[in-house]
């Protein structure tokens, strides 16, 4: 193909992203090459240079991210990235969201969070600064890597990276490039609507500054077993570990209220791959943090706190090509599109899994261990059972989310291979956690109230018996009370509701009793109470989840299981009673692209008594040209003990314009020609129809492009449901919009009727000015005349009136004649045609009432009589005829399908989660003092 | 032998179980064909047959969606899925459904998994039709 000189682009900005790329993944290269060499020589100019190298990197990458910005606010939609992220109509408060909505911009986000981090540490690391940054480097560089672009000059297809600054003409194919001003052509495809919330903007940060985080602890372990330090560096990591831990909690525990609140996973946790791949390293990391406590106090587990850190790193790295190889495949909610990355993602793993067992094994004979065997009665002997547990659980669940790549492994060696798949996630999952969660509740509570290195063992044991005897009697009791709120307890359900009070009771006992309440040194046993109180959270809102949209009167033919009702109908005003709720359809409203249903419950008990009333509202987005509803949010309703949790969908027909355009095509009108005062007569319903209304009030929410139209017309009708006798008012109508006629249909829903007006009907509404018969009448105030079958006065004046065609002037003189016709029924109209002398020039405004037909204009007045003179017309539209279309069988567009779940215990979720990442935060900030008091108990 | 090394041990044994246990939870992608075989519940890949009906009428029944889907060898049977209808569905390019076979014309999944085309597809075709 001949090269085209193509129109608009703004490749200077490509190139300068190309060269900020090059640039941060070059310094970043030098700068652990410069880092590594220092630490060989102590060449304090070598560590000079590391930093420069860094600084260099972090500049690169910052100015990478502000050209993305630039684009993305420019809408530089030659760029591939901006136009998969970024469309006309994003709001500005999106612009982050957009910029890691797409893998490249996730990257970044990563990558930027490490310049950060890095930063503090050449500010905070002293001698640990040259071995951290070597690996935190090295880390950069494997990252920036996949944001390269480079082709490979063999192979053609190859290429290192992809970059955020590819064109879109470089990605796609078609004839549209041909054209040299393709640009004006493209517009951007836009965010998914599911990601327009608040959630995207701050989920995302947290969690990669938790996934960034969690390299630090790496880094230390890399440089400690380096420098054979491994004394002196278990003291620095812990700070970075726990900071990371509490960083990376808060991010998981942000998604899973984020697919709480606003996706309709229909829960917190859905035991889904990615949310696995995620939990996995943080797992490990706690179980790091807690044998690196047992290394600072006891001289113990320095081997298997290297060990976590390097883990938790690793499935960091193992996360990131699970999620993005596109591996896992269908057995993920979550939706990726693959970059093309696999083997690059996979040769970045395979080198920090080979520098961690190098590092480890070259190292691992200089680790201090002890000889002597931990007390069986000290506290560090059941916290290493504890870490055991967690890398156990981590460990089963990996395996299981794995599937697919060992499914992919086998395929490789034996084509014919068909691959397993697990049934059920979440049973499978749950069946073996659950014992999990025991024997880490039991640990938790047991090991605290003992101490470390058993000391004085022989004096304590009493205490500690006693202590630990009295802690599993009250939790025995408690869970002989609380099971029986648990619908359908299992023993297991049980054991885990035992274990998760003790572990609650036992850390307030010692917070209590040992610690006299000094929550200073108190974090541990935060975390832990807030552990059992997720447990027990868990417990609840797992077992008491009740699906209450049940619609008692329909039987299955086909009746499997509790599986079959999920959802039922609703119609809008009529409140539907479903497991002691009624639930009420009451509406909905549309606000720009959101449409929010309202539904009202009342919970009633058994006498049928209200207990409580609330709302919920859920709602449907709309994509941006209005034709098709992209994705819906539920609404929940909170409340203290439960929440109610409700997801609406529309009916087919209104979901998008194909389906409508569907059921409109299958409709069969019925054309009728009628005039005002004629009747229609069918079987079920009889048609009264009234008069034309040229002012009628149309509802703007069924019509959201009412405001449009220049003018319009309705003709207003009564309907009459033969069976029940109801009447309806109908308002069918037309509307004029820049010379073209649209149809303003109305539905009768109980009668599951539209009615539409003929386009043609249109024009013989509208009698031109010169076509009326105006004849001259003289009055004055206080007089009458007789015209049409009424009789029309002059009231009096209005000395001052207003009308939109008429702007006053200083020095006008204007007059409104008040009019009054009164009709044989004695209902009587208001007209007000105004006289108005402006500049010298006199000329009138006519009125008129479209009902009646009547115009009247103010003609002139004279001055010697008083008398004025009207020219007084009516048309005779009310008696064109209009072409009325009728369809029976319309399906209903006044229902909604609403699923609703009553979740209860959710808050303890919350406030367990939060206790927990608290507790990991007081630690965080009194360190020092947990070390030394955590001796001398 | 220490304490812990036991405690290790006794765990790996557990593991053990455990994905000897988990291992009778997985199953293969199925086909209509050996559904009707195995009687079992099974999870079948296939595609929407478009010029077969589409059922969903949910002021009826809002838990009932019935539509017909071809496996991967080609056999074509009617499915019902006791939930209400997914959107984009008659947009999927391949369903995945989970369920069983009740008798040998219907199967009644009781999960339905969509795969849509991915969205830069989409634009492909968007690009093409602007300039075309």
């Amino acid at each position: 193909m001949e090269k085209i000189k193509y129109l608009g682009e703004h490749l200077w900005v490509g190139q300068l992203g190309h060269f900020f790329i090059l640039l941060s993944f070059v310094a970043a290269l030098f700068s652990a090459f410069s880092y590594y060499r220092h630490i060989k020589d102590k060449n304090i100019v070598w560590r000079n240079m590391g930093r420069t190298g860094f600084i260099l990197h972090g500049i690169g990458l910052y100015g990478v991210i502000g050209i993305i910005f630039y684009a993305m606010v420019n809408q530089m939609f030659e760029y591939s990235y901006v136009y998969r992220t970024v469309s006309d109509a994003l709001p500005m408060q999106y612009i982050l969201s957009a910029f890691w909505a797409d893998q490249e911009g996730s990257f970044i986000l990563w990558m930027f969070w490490h310049v950060i981090l890095g930063i503090v540490l050449i500010k905070t690391g002293k001698k640990w600064e040259a071995p951290v940054l070597t690996t935190l480097a090295l880390i950069q560089v494997g990252i920036g890597s996949m944001l390269l672009g480079l082709y490979l000059p063999f192979g053609g297809e190859v290429s290192i990276g992809s970059s955020p600054f590819t064109l879109i003409r470089d990605v796609f194919e078609g004839p549209i490039f041909s054209n040299a001003d393709y640009l004006s052509l493209v517009k951007g495809k836009g965010l998914n609507p599911l990601l327009q919330n608040y959630w995207m903007t701050i989920h995302p940060p947290v969690l990669f500054l938790g996934f960034a985080s969690l390299s630090i602890p790496f880094c230390y372990a890399i440089s400690g077993l380096t420098n054979r330090a491994h004394k002196e560096v278990m003291r620095p990591v812990l700070k970075w570990s726990l900071f990371s831990a509490f960083i990376f909690g808060l991010g998981l525990l942000m998604g899973s209220a984020w697919a709480y609140e606003a996706l309709t996973f229909g829960g917190y946790w859905a035991w889904d791959p990615v949310e696995n791949s995620s939990l996995a390293p943080w797992l490990l990391l706690v179980a790091g943090i807690h044998t690196n406590l047992i290394a600072n106090n006891t001289g113990y587990a320095y081997r298997s706190t290297y060990i976590y850190y390097i883990l938790a790193f690793i499935f960091v790295v193992y996360s990131t090509f699970l999620t993005r190889s596109g591996i896992l495949g269908e057995t993920s909610v979550h939706a990726f599109t693959t970059m093309g990355l696999e083997a690059q993602l996979g040769l970045f793993l395979a080198f920090f899994v080979l520098l961690g067992i190098v590092k480890y094994v070259v190292s691992a004979k200089s680790i201090p261990i002890k000889e002597k065997e931990e007390e069986l009665y000290s506290r560090e002997f059941w916290m290493f059972i504890g870490a055991l547990v967690l890398l156990f659980s981590c460990l089963l669940m990996s395996i299981s989310t794995s599937l697919p790549v060992f499914n992919k492994i086998v395929e490789l060696f034996d084509p014919e291979y068909i691959g397993k798949v697990i049934e059920d996630q979440v049973e499978h999952h749950n069946r073996f956690q659950i014992w999990i969660g025991v024997f880490m509740c039991l640990l938790s509570g047991l090991a605290i109230l003992l101490r470390y290195k058993a000391l004085n063992w022989s004096a304590y044991s009493s205490k500690a018996t006693k202590h630990i005897g009295v802690v599993a009697l009250i939790s025995a009791l408690l869970t002989f009370l609380i099971a029986s709120y648990l619908l359908r307890p299992t023993w297991q359900h049980q054991a885990l509701l035992f274990t998760g009070l003790f572990t609650i009771i036992a850390n307030l006992d010692y917070i209590i009793f040992f610690i006299k309440g000094n929550m200073k040194i108190g974090g541990a046993s935060l975390s832990h109470i807030g552990f059992g109180i997720l447990i027990i959270g868990i417990l609840f809102t797992g077992l008491n989840k009740q699906n209450i949209s049940k619609n008692p009167f329909i039987t299955k033919d086909f009746l499997e299981g509790s599986a079959a009702d999920k959802a039922i109908v609703l119609i809008k005003g009529e409140p539907f009673f479903t497991s002691k709720y009624y639930i009420n359809y009451v509406g909905d409203t549309l606000v720009a692209n959101l449409r929010t249903y309202q539904l009202d419950f009342r919970e009633v008990d058994k006498e049928n008594q209200t207990v409580s009333e609330f709302s919920t509202f859920p709602s449907a987005i709309y994509s941006t040209d209005y034709t098709k509803i992209e994705a819906v949010n539920p609404g929940t309703s909170h409340n203290l003990t439960y929440d109610v949790f409700t997801q609406a969908t529309p009916p087919l027909h209104l979901q998008d314009i194909e389906n409508a355009q569907m059921v409109e095509d299958s409709l069969k009108y019925l054309s009728h020609l009628v005039t005002p005062g004629e009747k229609i007569n069918e079987k079920n319903y009889k048609v009264d129809v009234i008069a034309y209304d040229f002012s009628h009030d149309f509802d703007s929410e069924q019509h959201s492009d009412i405001d449009g139209y220049d003018m319009t017309v309705a003709l207003h009708l009564k309907v009459t449901d033969e069976r029940t006798k109801k009447v309806y008012d109908a308002y069918p109508g037309l509307g004029l919009k820049d010379a073209l006629i649209f149809q303003i249909p109305d539905i009768i829903d109980p009668l599951g009727i539209k009615l539409k007006l003929g386009e043609e009907g249109f024009s013989n509404l509208f009698t031109e000015e010169d076509q009326l018969d105006f004849v001259l009448y003289k009055l004055r105030p206080g007089e009458s005349i007789m015209f049409d079958n009424g009789l029309i006065s002059l009231g009096g004046f209005d000395r001052s009136p207003e009308h939109p065609n008429y702007q006053p002037k200083e020095g006008d003189i204007a007059l409104g004649a008040q009019l009054s016709v009164i009709r044989k029924n004695k209902s009587s109209v208001e007209l007000k045609p105004l006289y108005i002398i402006q500049d010298l020039q006199p000329f009138s405004i006519k009125d008129y009432n479209t009902e009646l037909g009547i115009h009247v204009r103010f003609n002139n007045i004279d001055p010697n009589t008083g008398q004025i003179t009207f020219a007084i017309a009516k048309d005779n539209r009310n008696s064109e005829p209009m072409e009325l279309l009728i369809a029976e069988d319309v399906p209903r567009s006044d229902i909604l399908i609403v699923q609703a779940d009553v979740f209860p215990g959710i808050n303890l979720v919350w406030l367990g989660s939060l206790m927990m990442l608290f507790g990991i935060l007081l630690s965080l900030l009194f360190k020092h003092q947990t070390k030394s008091t955590a001796l001398a108990t | 032998m220490k304490k812990t090394h036991v405690i290790a041990i006794i765990m790996l044994m557990l593991g053990g179980v455990a994905l000897v246990l988990s291992s009778q939870n997985l199953s293969t992608y199925a086909t209509f064909d050996t559904a009707i075989q195995t009687k079992l519940k099974s999870k079948i890949v296939g595609q929407l047959s478009l010029t077969d009906p589409i059922d969903y009428n949910p002021q009826e029944d809002p838990n009932r969606f019935s539509f017909y889907l071809v496996d991967e060898a080609g056999v074509k049977k009617k499915v019902i899925l006791q939930e209400p209808k997914p959107r984009d569905f008659e947009r999927s390019e391949q369903i995945v459904v989970t369920g069983r076979m009740l008798g040998s014309e219907e199967f009644l999944a009781s999960e339905v998994l969509l795969k849509c085309p991915s969205k830069y597809k989409d634009e492909e075709l968007a690009l093409r039709n602007t300039a075309g």
